[in-house]
């Protein structure tokens, strides 16, 4: 019977040790090198043609780009252009990273994206990089977002400290989010898998059921793998709005 | 699973952090356990501040002030 958790399991393909630390390539890092390499084979190749009337390929790659440039333009505004490299990048790389953990691929199959580790780094980056933002642009004005215009001055010392904890606990809540969609999401497909298997193997028409329960829980789990993503995705977009827009 | 799912993480993440943060002063400035247990009941405020933010829609938005003015451009809208 198969292990739920099993599948969430860091395999070292290549062991590595430096002095003391282990960095060992894994199969979660060979499946972030695919999806990096898929990226980028997919979107260079999809606009090698350069065509004015898109083919197949050319379409494909051109909804993803319309798709963040315009959730950068109605939610962050002119000023996000500049940031759009940064926000493309990190929506392929995390929905590439939830729909290559959908697909059965032998030896290195495996979900990045259902490590708190990586969705929280991920998260880290953007919220390190939105309050640098934030102070670059707003300089110490920046902190007069921790207490809201017009409150009483004595309501400082208790609201300032939970605006804090609120700014704080936000690469937390992002994190988590995507983490446990994907590692909920993959426990539910493979408990599922082991009733069509055991109940299939004695009772034919039984394990009918969770077949297609199974089959239903599959397109909707896809169904998530994009959500996820866009989610990540605009949270990043409108924290990004908030530290360029104060006011 | 969507809608309690993010509750309930927005209000554990509020609290966590908060006693992370008083954690972190306790062994920086030697008061245990005081500051955890105060910044305990901040976190917890800041869990129930963040859910709140999020049923009315605005749990992107940082600072209360800038929650506040986009609730009212939309309610404008």
């Amino acid at each position: 019977m198969a292990n739920p958790i099993e599948q969430f399991k860091i395999q070292p393909l290549v062991p590595l040790k430096v002095g003391g630390l282990d960095i060992s390539f894994t199969n979660s890092s060979a499946m972030m090198v695919l999806s990096v390499c898929l990226i980028t084979l997919f979107l260079t190749l999809s606009v090698r043609s350069r065509a004015l009337v898109p083919g197949r390929w050319q379409s494909m790659a051109e909804v993803f780009y319309e798709f963040i440039a315009g959730m950068l333009r109605e939610n962050v505004g002119s000023e996000g252009r500049k940031y759009f490299p940064f926000i493309f990048s990190l929506f392929m790389f995390v929905l590439f990273g939830n729909l290559l953990g959908m697909m059965p691929i032998p030896v290195i199959g495996f979900t990045y994206t259902s490590h708190v580790i990586v969705t929280f780094a991920m998260a880290l980056v953007v919220f390190t990089g939105v309050t640098v933002i934030g102070f670059a642009r707003h300089g110490t004005h920046y902190l007069r977002m921790f207490f809201p215009e017009g409150a009483p001055i004595a309501t400082a010392v208790i609201l300032i400290p939970i605006e804090l904890i609120s700014y704080f606990s936000r690469p937390f809540s992002l994190a988590v989010r995507l983490f446990a969609n994907m590692t909920v999401g993959h426990i539910i497909l493979k408990v599922m898998g082991g009733f069509v298997v055991s109940l299939g193997a004695f009772y034919l028409v039984p394990g009918v059921v969770p077949f297609a329960f199974l089959s239903a829980v599959t397109v909707l789990e896809f169904g998530i793998a994009l959500l996820q993503a866009y989610v990540f995705t605009i949270l990043s977009c409108i924290y990004l709005h908030d530290a360029i827009h104060m006011h | 699973m969507g809608l309690g799912f993010r509750i309930g993480a927005e209000l554990v993440a509020g609290v966590l952090v908060g006693v992370g943060i008083g954690w972190v002063l306790d062994t920086w400035l030697k008061t245990s356990p005081w500051l955890m247990v105060l910044f305990l009941l901040l976190g917890g405020a800041a869990g129930v501040m963040n859910v709140y933010r999020t049923m009315r829609g605005m749990d992107a938005t940082v600072g209360l002030g800038q929650a506040s003015r986009r609730a009212e451009q939309a309610k404008d809208l």
